[in-house]
């Protein structure tokens, strides 16, 4: 009835007007600082009870679904098809098929654009899209020169027995190759670490660090609020019956968190390991449907998934201003103004640093210039803006990070009656992902 | 309340594994694999059939294109391989009966005179080797030294395939077990494939026998005694992988190559292309296996476990033992064999194996669905109550492969039930009794539901059965009948299980109840995963399918399943009742409570009474006996003094999970009988000792037990003197060897029964008067079996 009453959508582009998208509902599993309760699951475990949290959450038949989704990043290479190891583990049928998507911390978004995709075309009606990470058990691997020798080694040993396969062992070795290598959070191409860029980034747009550190604590805040109001009730499915997520700190304060000395760029930088979002392990799944599917199952969905855009900019200079470039073009394509139209925001926090600067590049008429031809994106209204709290306090499962955002978003329209949802998020590589939700009515 | 987790869950924990110890008796593995056979040919009777089904339909007559009965017409490949598969063709399984072996012993004759067969390949056209001999045949016997002329021929049959010289291969896919593993073991080379179906074992220990077949001597020469050792007293069976890794099998293969490799094998055997590799035994395995000092200290270490294990109650593990020591002392020649088949038709004629075997042939029969109709198809079972009742109830039903509701209050009892079960697979994760696979799908198919989650009713509105385990409360569960009914569709099957509360009050038809005849009892016992009963309790108004429903499902969770009347106490804990009574009243005469534990346990009781008392909690102990005392048992309630427990309910002592019951706890073992409940007793026997004779402490509470246990039948409670030997042996533990209280009265004579139990009338009073059932069997001199 409600929706009679609302104007007709005045979207849409081009690219969505196939058929409509809708978000039937997501959960994740309680996002926890790595290595505490999760240090006993493989990361397809998580995304296994993602999957199936997802299930209990919404009743669906798993018979009904047509195909799964996972993003992650960090990957175990037994595990290298996460959606399918995971939808097979969590009791799918076996002719359900599944593939699993990288694209660093908005792997979950393009797990759900590639379902919308997929929906528009018509290939599926139905599909779990979503994402898992653990850092609790990163694959530490010997470093290249003696892994390259292991593996020529039997070869070796055939060739010269134990004398020449040790002759092979050690030839050339040298002391730095006896060593392990971690994977570390940083780009490969420019070789610099995600929390440097992002504090070149902050000074570029002069974001200070109490600016960083009051976000910081905001977040907290606002996140051990929703955790107390029982606002996600019912968005985390229970790990071991409790949705607690022990990353969030709702009692810090601008005095605590300004304690802590620089942890990327020594001594001036602003970036601390307060105000920078921290390991998480964590899972997430949504729901993803054509309407009438959506509708004929029996679901009232959240919201219409309206557009998404995945522009990217250059590592080297501005690695995390994705968000920016990407929130440009799906509003100007679908012709929306960011303060008069966007009622909620989700907009990732990898770091306070730069979340800020791209709500500073976003307003800036400089950057307008110089970048959209002087027509500014617009004023980000902060208080729509991650009101359940954001990454920094709930933390940020690369992986799983993206669904989280589409079904809070999504639970927010539905909660807050706004129309319109802007959802954005940056990515190692100079990745930005920004998407459009619209409430269902 | 009443019989309580606590009280289920000692049952459980103490008499049921310690019964499944002593017998070797795993409740899911023995209905599973070994003579599954019998599940196919029994029928509702006892009565001991004649062999095969086929006979009984239609005779076989050979043809050209089936010249046996039991063997596909045997292929000689040109290389001279003649590959023999078993196939019975009337049973889903191969078993080794009488008419197998002689038609056997046809089929070689006629093999054995071509000159062209160089060697042979024993394989089966089933997914199941041989799943044992058939023990029906040894229960047609009557006499049982009749069995040792038939064994011998047998066995010659063996030797003489062995002197025909031609290399012999066993092929094996799926069970390969008693007889059959003993088939494979007459063979040179034994391959098997990988499956999990595939499995190898001894388990004639189980029905108090033992491997006739020349298995005793075979297993031992080939994997040494130590593991033959363990094969043949516990009766576990090996996987491929334990089988390859002790030397049981030569070569694990996929079951898409078994028959090629075979072939190929045994033409290898022939022309020397393939030798068999001796297994070589681990130096630790040498040092104790070939030194004397060594065989001392395992045969000390065997005799010692066997004891501990059968309490002296079951004679197969120590023929077994003498056996294999008589075939290494005997190594050469053929009377190792003669003395095996000797001590097993010694065996078979023991009451121990008989009553084993009754156990067993009653678990087959209580397999029958006793309803007229079918059970409706069940995908989705939801569980109302996520405690250790519940949970368990969840794990089981997920580890058949329905999809589970578990539904609870919020979710951290959800997670506490989830938890439960999790950490039970793992356990079982960790033994390799599951995969990770297995474990991840179990897990995936149970679905925790707290309250409030706003998908609970599109979970319901697909569930075919919901089984409730809430308090026991009758305003609750009528609560909880009207909330599924609301959810669930039309068809959907509502159990209760409940121990205190008439089926019918729960089921009466009211604002809250309106499909009173979907409903049913099903009372499960604590824990749920480790005890192998389950009461089906249907009210009058239950329907055909309602009762059948819950019986085939509880029959797939792995559970025998008995059928008993709406009445207090139901038949398991209605028998526990008069015991307790019968405990306060030798306690009042000053029976020492030690003496009391060790004359029942002597009996063959798991655990003695007062320990049993204890465990469960003594508060619990005297809720049952309170209950059941005010019930409809009348006089059969009387004669004892329930204040025992009641007072010491109201001091606090409330048994081991108190740290202070009849004993006094401390640590994990150690409990001793404190001055305070010396103190007590004092006081409440008046200062009264009695050095009453074990037997007629045993015979006071056995008579109570067992008059019980015929008043259910008199009173049909239960259906049939199967059904309540079952529960009994599955619920409480009765004595196994004893086969349960019907049997036991069967062996000791129900007329000398009845006079016992008269004398004990006359003497201390009408609670001990038989029931007139007793006293029409004594009269008649009618058996309640055969």
């Amino acid at each position: 009835m409600l929706s009679r009453l609302l104007p007709k959508p005045r979207l849409l582009s081009t690219a969505a007007a196939s058929r409509n998208v809708v978000v039937v509902d997501g959960i994740r599993l309680p996002f926890a600082l790595t290595s505490t309760i999760y240090t006993d699951q493989l990361a397809v475990d998580l995304q296994r009870l993602a999957f199936t949290g997802l299930i209990a959450k919404t009743g669906l038949d798993k018979r009904d679904v047509d195909y799964l989704i996972a993003g992650t990043v960090i990957q175990e290479v037994r595990t290298s098809n996460l959606a399918r190891e995971a939808a097979i583990g969590a009791g799918f049928p076996a002719s359900i098929g599944g593939h699993t998507v990288a694209m660093a911390c908005i792997s979950s978004s393009v797990a759900i654009t590639s379902a919308a995709e997929k929906i528009q075309s018509g290939h599926a009606s139905a599909i779990i899209a979503g994402g898992a990470e653990t850092f609790s058990d990163v694959p530490i691997r010997l470093t290249r020169p003696i892994r390259q020798k292991l593996i020529t080694l039997p070869k070796a040993l055939k060739k010269g027995g134990p004398l020449g396969a040790i002759r092979h062992m050690t030839k050339g070795l040298k002391m730095k190759d006896v060593a392990l290598e971690t994977p570390a959070i940083a780009n490969y191409t420019t070789g610099e670490v995600m929390g440097v860029s992002s504090d070149r980034l902050s000074a570029k747009f002069g974001v200070s660090r109490e600016e960083q550190d009051a976000f910081t604590v905001r977040s907290h805040t606002l996140a051990g609020k929703a955790h107390k109001d029982g606002w996600y009730n019912g968005e985390i499915v229970p790990y071991k019956g409790s949705t607690e997520e022990n990353g969030i700190k709702a009692d810090s304060t601008i005095e605590s968190v300004s304690k802590l000395k620089p942890a990327f760029v020594k001594p001036h930088g602003t970036h601390t390991a307060a105000n920078s979002s921290f390991l998480t392990d964590g899972a997430s799944a949504s729901l993803i449907m054509s309407e009438e599917r959506a509708l004929e199952l029996g679901f009232k969905p959240l919201a219409y998934l309206r557009d998404w855009s995945f522009k990217a900019c250059d590592p080297f200079e501005e690695l995390l201003l994705g968000p920016t470039y990407c929130s440009q073009q799906v509003l100007s394509r679908n012709n929306l103004n960011l303060q008069s139209d966007i009622g909620v925001f989700e907009i990732h926090e990898a770091f306070a640093g730069q979340i800020l600067s791209n709500i500073t590049a976003m307003k800036s008429q400089k950057f307008a210039d110089e970048k959209f031809n002087g027509k500014v994106v617009g004023e980000v209204d902060v208080d729509k803006m991650n009101t359940k709290g954001g990454s920094l306090a709930l933390g940020h499962p690369f992986g799983a990070t993206g669904s989280r955002l589409i079904t809070t978003a999504a639970r927010r329209l539905q909660d807050e009656g706004e129309r319109f949802a802007l959802i954005a998020a940056c990515a190692d590589g100079g990745l930005g992902h920004a998407c459009i939700l619209e409430r269902y009515d | 309340m009443m019989l309580n987790r606590a009280l289920r869950k000692t049952l459980a924990s103490q008499q049921t594994r310690s019964i499944l110890r002593q017998t070797g008796l795993r409740p899911v593995r023995l209905i599973a694999p070994s003579f599954s056979t019998a599940a196919q040919t029994s029928s509702s009777s006892l009565a001991p059939p004649r062999a095969s089904s086929a006979s009984e339909s239609t005779p076989f007559v050979s043809t050209p294109s089936r010249k046996y009965e039991y063997f596909t017409n045997v292929e000689l490949t040109p290389s001279g391989v003649a590959v023999i598969k078993f196939d019975n063709p009337n049973k889903k399984v191969n078993t080794l009966s009488f008419s197998v072996m002689r038609e056997a012993r046809t089929l070689w004759d006629e093999l054995a005179s071509d000159p062209a067969l160089k060697s042979v390949v024993f394989t089966s056209t089933k997914d199941c080797f041989i799943a044992g001999a058939d023990i029906f045949d040894i229960s047609s016997v009557k006499n049982k030294e009749e069995l040792v002329p038939v064994i011998e021929e047998a066995l010659m049959f063996f030797l003489k395939m062995k002197e025909r010289g031609v290399p012999m291969v066993a092929a094996i896919h799926g069970p390969a077990l008693g007889g059959g593993l003993e088939w494979a073991l007459w063979c040179d080379y034994r391959i098997c494939t990988d499956s999990p179906s595939t499995k190898l074992g001894l388990p004639e220990v189980k029905l108090g026998l033992l491997p006739g077949f020349g298995g005793t001597q075979n297993l031992t020469s080939l994997v040494g005694v130590q593991k033959a050792m363990d094969m043949m007293l516990t009766g576990k069976d090996v996987r491929h992988d334990k089988a390859k890794k002790i030397g049981l099998v030569d070569l694990v293969v996929a079951p898409q190559s078994l028959e090629s490799v075979a072939i190929a094998t045994a033409e290898g055997l022939v022309n020397g292309t393939i030798k068999k590799k001796q297994p070589k035994k681990s130096f630790m395995d040498k040092m104790i296996e070939d030194t004397p000092p060594g065989q001392y200290l395992m045969w000390k270490k065997i005799q010692e476990m066997v004891d501990k294990n059968t309490g002296g109650n079951y004679p197969a593990p120590y023929a077994i033992i003498d056996c294999v020591k008589y075939g290494l002392s005997h190594s050469s020649g053929l009377d190792k064999y003669k003395h095996e088949r000797e001590q097993f038709a010694k065996l078979a004629a023991t009451k121990e194996s008989e009553a084993l075997i009754g156990i067993f042939d009653a678990m087959t029969q209580q397999k029958k669905n006793p309803s007229k109709v079918d059970p409706l198809p069940v995908r989705k079972v939801a569980v109302m109550g996520a405690g250790l009742m519940g949970a368990g109830i969840a794990q089981v039903t997920a580890e058949k492969g329905y999809e589970v509701l578990l539904k609870d209050r919020d979710d951290a009892a959800c997670g506490r039930g989830i938890t439960y079960m999790t950490e039970n697979w793992e356990k079982k994760l960790k033994r390799k009794r599951m995969t990770k696979h297995q474990f991840d799908i179990n897990t995936s198919r149970v679905i925790p539901l707290a309250d409030g989650t706003s998908s609970v009713k599109r979970h319901f509105a697909s569930a075919d059965l919901v089984i409730e385990a809430v308090f026991e409360n009758l305003e609750l569960k009528r609560q909880i009948i009207q909330q599924v009914e609301e959810m669930t569709p039309d068809h959907c099957v509502f159990a209760t299980n409940t121990s205190a509360i008439p089926i019918a009050s729960i089921a009466a038809p009211g604002p809250e109840v309106k499909r009173p005849q979907n409903i049913v009892g099903m009372h499960y016992f604590s824990p749920v995963p480790s005890m192998p009963l389950l009461e089906i309790i249907p009210h009058e108004g239950t329907s055909d399918e309602a009762l059948a429903t819950a019986f085939a499902v509880g029959t797939k969770q792995g559970k025998t399943c008995i059928v008993v009347k709406d009445v207090p106490g139901f038949y398991v804990n209605r028998c526990l009742g008069p015991i307790l009574v019968e405990v306060s009243a030798l306690v009042k005469e000053g029976v020492p409570l030690e003496t009391l534990d060790k004359a029942m346990k002597k009996f063959g009781m798991p655990v003695g009474p007062i320990t049993l008392i204890d465990e469960v909690g003594v508060d619990v102990a005297s809720k049952v006996s309170t209950f059941l005392a005010s019930a409809d048992l009348g006089k059969r309630m009387g004669g004892g003094d329930l204040s025992l427990m009641t007072n010491m309910v109201e001091k606090g002592w409330t048994g081991r999970k108190s740290k202070q019951g009849f004993f006094t706890y401390s640590g994990k073992k150690d409990k001793k009988i404190g001055p305070q409940v010396t103190a007590y007793l004092k006081e409440f026997t008046g200062g009264k000792v009695s050095n009453m004779s074990e037997v007629d402490i045993q015979d006071r509470i056995a008579t109570r037990l067992v008059n019980e246990a015929a008043k259910c039948l008199e009173d049909e409670i239960i259906e049939n003197p199967v059904a309540g030997d079952i529960g009994l042996v599955f619920g409480i533990g009765f004595a196994p060897f004893k086969g349960g209280p019907f049997r036991y009265l069967d062996a000791v004579g129900v007329g000398q029964y009845v006079d016992r139990m008269n004398g004990f009338a006359d003497t201390l009073g009408e609670q001990f008067e038989p029931c007139q059932l007793l006293k029409d069997y004594a009269a008649s001199g009618k058996k309640f079996h055969g």
